[in-house]
């Protein structure tokens, strides 16, 4: 009796703008949390594709791009989703094999990103280089590559994501393959000493390291970027490393299972247009997949430009993960 | 079978079959086999670990926690009731607030490294891994533990205490007379609870841990479910999990028998011991020590106080809401199970004089705990999911999770009362023939007010904090207060995040406060 | 000889002023409404409450600056005198060693006591495993063992069956005389102890309002709150 009772008094208390755009049909997008969040680009797209599709584009989210997956897997057909934005490559080929998602059918030629794409599933939205961050007023000679970093024995303590629960640690586990190869085991054995701990999230490991508790910590090479254009503050940089970064790239595409076809097409078109890419810079804090006529945006402009883009596909992803786990596993965890 | 008609038994049943359903789900919708066997080594490892970081968190919180006890027992000051009212809430605390908060304090550049630098003492502070564990979970736990250990030291009869004085009992004596048979009854209810809390805990050990050697088996089940999606493998780890937690707290509970609960509770006679030297200047060492470890973590959290007023908007009041309506269905849950599974424990106990049967009700809400809640949660997701829109499935799951996570709490303060009324007043009312909703008002009621209201309150303040399996449905639909809190994290806002923090523990705090009223208040 | 004069103890809500003698190894049986201040009279023997003015002595030495355990006294209440997890010998040993570390001539006076309220082999059993009547015997034995010439028992057999109480009333009037000890016991059954006690103090409002041998207090019935009290009023 109460489980109704609470249905009725939740969706009072939520269900405020539900009511308005009943007439409309409704478009409704899954993407992860500080996407929607308040400072997040969801609001200013929703305003510009809704004025000119005559319809009503509603977010739902997950906490981020794995619970993505994981709650489409555990909807499956029945999902709601007409389009997903925040997927990211590393998750695309088992995402790819939910057999939820209808090829994307976009032109995607000219995209922004530093690799070939050729993707019909996913289109990308936004990009980065994963990069370590530091405080320039505390380290004053950050590592120039991330050899120096593994193999010096005195150098900077670092905070890193656990690569089985996060994005940007699962992407560092390959950043340290595609350096390494074969000897990856062993480089994680001798860095291990300087990792102060393995977080679950991005979001903590980001926490530590502002509150001083590691010198550097796995980010993006755009993360200054956000403390100088919010904060005013220029003493957090990238570290550049002479080996290249690793890429990371976010995914959008569209269901199979849904209702409305054309209308997902169309967002996904508007997805590498001006209105939805000018959004991304200064709120997601990424490259926009497609460049403004302008070039590269303002922002970051005094960023670490990388000299090599590292990226395993996602079929490599897929295919390797496992066994790029257990080695890392048994490396750390003695 | 008349008994099984019986709502406690029926409760009983309903749970056993959502969490056996729950489980089955997941490993029908897993397919293929399971590879366990390639993570065995590791997984040993894990188990090995968690059990003796828990085995050392529960012991440590237990010890503190007794201490903290006895000393606020015997110890009369200035602000002393809302010391006592704060002690339920360190276990309320989000998780990432309480990381962040132990680091404000003992991390490489907290409060503790600033001040040994102040006075000339340059050391490198490093807590990441046990100290850093321990830390954070003794802090969580043992003013729990203390605040249930002060209730039942509150239970002692005014007899024997006049019979310490004229017997002349020295300090130990009072203790081990007077006050070690009060608290022994508690200890297996409390280190079962505290260990598989700990033997759970995620964020916590992960983040502080230092390392993958430093994980517990919900970081594989978590794994499982989100980054491979393997929901056999998930489904068999949460089961393994289940199952030696289970092991372990039946073991407990068939150790150490239930004292009986009829006690007269009094007026408090004075205690004797209140007036030795050395155990006044042994107090105050564990007070003032326990204020140490306890405040400083306490007031890096008033750090968020600056930016309070840029997260009070619309998506604040919002998620606000929704946090405080599904605290309190989950709370409502919590209560209406722990009292038909109570009542069930008195009927076994009492009426049918089947005293391990009673004890197996007894032992069920604390086995909940083992209960992994990502894998009951997607497992539950998809039984349901052929019935109900999955838009809607979290309304219906995220109070029914967040209940039964709550459960084994409410049951502490409520199980033990429903004995109390049964053994003080459950003759004289089967003699007056009172029954259902009568004996229930007349007989239960007076005595059960108090403590529901307190395991009402306890329970919304858990369910409150709580990130949890709102990773697994929170949206703009179903935004509650920890998610936004996360929101902020992710978008570089440490400081809105950390306001928010503030918020969520304020809130706590009065519910907390409000329980800790009504738990101490006399019948 | 035990002397009380003008003790006098002050609360928000009650005020007591007692003054009684009971002579060395008499009986002395206090009766009167509850609620009248029986029970805070043996507590303020017992030192648990103290007296803001007044003299209270036995054979001449003053009890007031001495803390309960130092008192001559031992003392008996209605519930909870046994601790449920110690054996009934050990709850006896308490009244000789709160420490429990016996010799051997303790050990002797333990099974004494034990033996002279008629409960020898039961040594080992728990309260749990005891009847009401035999947890009442062991407490009276506690308060035996520590040779105190004062022994208070606060309503000590209100909760036994009529022929009980009347066995144990004997026993405790054999035990007194056998040993000269001075006994002042609550009781709300005055009739039990009519032949037995040598006194009865009557107290009401908390003052002892009559005072004598047993049969004169109780005809005493001019005073209204004792005629109530028998129901004769």
């Amino acid at each position: 009796m109460f489980k109704r009772l609470g249905l009725t008094l939740l969706s009072l208390g939520l269900a405020t703008g539900a009511a308005l755009a009943q007439s409309k049909p409704v478009l409704t997008v899954y993407t992860y949390s500080s996407f929607s969040g308040k400072y997040g680009p969801a609001k200013t797209i929703e305003e510009r594709f809704e004025a000119t599709c005559n319809c009503d584009l509603q977010w739902v989210t997950a906490e981020d791009a794995g619970s993505l997956v994981g709650r489409l897997r555990l909807e499956g057909e029945s999902t709601k989703a007409d389009v997903v934005v925040g997927l990211d490559m590393n998750l695309a080929a088992e995402a790819r094999n939910l057999k939820l998602f209808a090829p994307h059918g976009v032109d995607t030629k000219g995209v922004a990103v530093p690799v070939e794409w050729e993707d019909d599933t996913f289109i990308p939205f936004d990009w980065g280089y994963l990069a370590f961050v530091y405080d320039s007023n505390k380290l004053k000679t950050p590592p120039a590559s991330l050899k120096e970093l593994v193999e010096n024995p005195n150098g900077p303590k670092v905070v890193l994501q656990d690569p089985r629960t996060s994005a940007p640690g699962l992407g560092f586990l390959l950043w340290m393959r595609k350096v390494y190869g074969d000897g990856a085991d062993a480089a994680w054995a001798q860095l291990k000493p300087r990792v102060v701990t393995f977080t679950k999230g991005w979001s903590e490991a980001y926490g530590l390291f502002l509150k001083g508790e590691a010198d550097m910590v796995m980010s993006y090479t755009t993360s200054p970027a956000y403390h100088v254009v919010a904060e005013k503050k220029d003493n957090y940089r990238a570290a550049a490393f002479s080996e290249g970064h690793y890429l990371h790239v976010e995914l959008a595409g569209r269901t199979r299972t849904t209702k409305q076809p054309e209308l997902a097409k169309s967002f996904l078109d508007f997805v590498l247009t001006e209105p939805f890419q000018s959004a991304i810079p200064e709120t997601n804090w990424m490259y926009p997949a497609k460049n403004p006529a302008s070039g590269t945006p303002a922002i970051f402009k005094d960023m670490v430009q990388p000299s090599k883009a590292l990226i395993f596909t996602p079929e490599e992803v897929l295919e390797n993960r496992r066994a790029f786990t257990d080695g890392w596993l048994n490396a750390t965890s003695r | 079978m008349r008994s099984l008609s019986h709502p406690g038994s029926l409760v009983a049943l309903a749970i056993l079959a959502l969490v056996v359903g729950g489980f089955a789900t997941l490993v029908l919708a897993g397919g293929e086999k399971p590879a366990l066997l390639a993570i065995g080594p590791y997984l040993v490892r894990v188990l090995i670990f968690s059990t003796v970081q828990a085995a050392l968190s529960s012991l440590l919180s237990l010890v503190f926690g007794a201490a903290l006890a006895l000393a606020l027992a015997r110890r009369r000051f200035p602000g002393r009731n809302l010391v006592v009212s704060a002690l339920g809430l360190t276990m309320v605390m989000p998780t990432i607030v309480a990381v962040f908060a132990v680091l404000a304090v003992y991390g490489r550049s907290g409060w503790l490294a600033a001040g040994l630098h102040g006075i000339g003492i340059p050391v490198e502070i490093s807590i990441f891994g046990y100290p850093g564990i321990l830390i954070a979970h003794v802090f969580l736990n043992a003013p729990f533990v203390a605040r249930i250990m002060l209730d039942a030291l509150n239970t002692v009869p005014a007899e024997q205490w006049r019979l310490a004085q004229t017997l002349g009992f020295s300090p130990a004596q009072i203790l081990r007379h007077l006050d070690w048979p009060a608290l022994r009854g508690e200890v297996p209810g409390l280190a079962g609870l505290v260990f598989l809390v700990c033997f759970k805990s995620f964020a916590i050990v992960l983040a502080l841990g230092g390392g993958p050697a430093r994980a517990t088996l919900e970081v594989a089940i978590y794994e499982a479910l989100k980054i491979d999606l393997d929901f056999g493998r998930a489904a068999w780890l949460a089961f393994i999990q289940t199952a030696l937690c289970l092991a372990l707290t039946l073991a407990l509970n068939w150790a150490i028998a239930r004292p009986p609960a009829a006690q007269t509770v009094r007026a408090l006679a004075v205690r004797p011991d209140r007036t030795d030297r050395g155990l006044l200047a042994w107090d105050s060492l564990v007070l003032v020590l326990g204020l140490l470890f306890l405040a400083p973590p306490f007031l890096s959290v008033l750090a968020g106080l600056a930016h309070v007023a840029a997260v009070l908007d619309a998506d604040f009041a919002r998620a606000f809401a929704t946090s405080i309506v599904i605290a309190a269905l989950a709370a409502l849950m919590a209560c209406l199970m722990a009292l038909a599974l109570g009542g069930a424990a008195r009927r076994f106990r009492l009426a049918a004089r089947m005293p391990r049967l009673a004890a197996l009700y007894d032992a069920l809400p604390n086995t909940l705990l083992a209960v992994p809640p990502f894998a009951l949660t997607a497992g539950l997701f998809l039984a349901i999911r052929p019935f109900v829109d999955p838009a809607t499935a979290g309304y219906i799951l995220l109070p029914l999770i967040n209940g039964l996570g709550a459960l084994p709490f409410a049951y502490r303060f409520i199980g033990p009362r429903i004995m109390i009324a049964g053994e003080r007043y459950g003759r004289l009312s089967a003699s007056l023939g009172l029954r259902g909703l009568d004996r229930l008002k007349i007989m239960d009621w007076p005595i059960l007010a108090r403590p529901l209201g307190a395991a009402f309150a306890l329970a919304m303040a858990l369910s409150f904090g709580d990130f949890g399996v709102v990773a697994l449905f929170g949206g703009t639909e179903l935004q509650t207060l920890p998610y936004l809190l996360y929101e902020r994290l992710g978008a570089y806002r440490l400081e809105e995040a950390s306001s928010i923090g503030l918020l969520i523990v304020l809130v706590s705090f009065v519910l907390a406060l409000l329980s800790g009223r009504l738990s101490h208040a006399a019948d | 000889m035990l002397l009380i004069d003008r003790c006098r103890l002050t609360w928000p809500d009650f005020r007591a002023e007692y003054t009684l003698a009971v002579e060395t190894g008499a009986l002395c049986a206090v009766v009167g409404p509850s609620g009248g201040g029986k029970t805070t009279l043996l507590h303020m023997i017992a030192g648990f409450e103290q007296p803001e003015s007044g003299a209270l002595t036995l054979d001449g030495r003053s009890l007031l600056p001495l803390p309960p355990a130092r008192r001559p006294v031992a003392i008996v209440f209605q519930d909870h005198n046994l601790f449920p997890h110690l054996t009934a010998a050990q709850n006896v040993a308490l009244g000789l060693r709160p420490s429990l570390r016996l010799t051997d001539a303790e050990r002797t006076a333990v099974a004494e006591a034990l033996d002279a309220v008629e409960l020898d082999g039961l040594e080992a059993r728990k309260p749990g495993e005891m009847s009401g009547g035999q947890r009442q015997r062991v407490a009276l034995a506690r308060a035996l063992v520590s040779h105190r010439p004062l022994i208070l028992l606060d309503e000590p057999f209100s909760s036994l069956d009529p022929g009980l109480r009347r066995g144990m009333i004997g026993l405790v009037d054999a035990l007194r005389r056998r040993r000269r000890i001075t006994v002042v016991m609550t009781i709300h059954t005055p009739e039990d102890v009519m032949e037995v006690a040598d006194q009865m103090a009557f107290v009401a409002d908390g003052s002892v309002i009559a005072s004598g041998p047993p049969g004169r207090v109780l005809r005493q019935y001019d005073d209204p709150r004792i005629g109530a009290f028998c129901g004769t009023g």
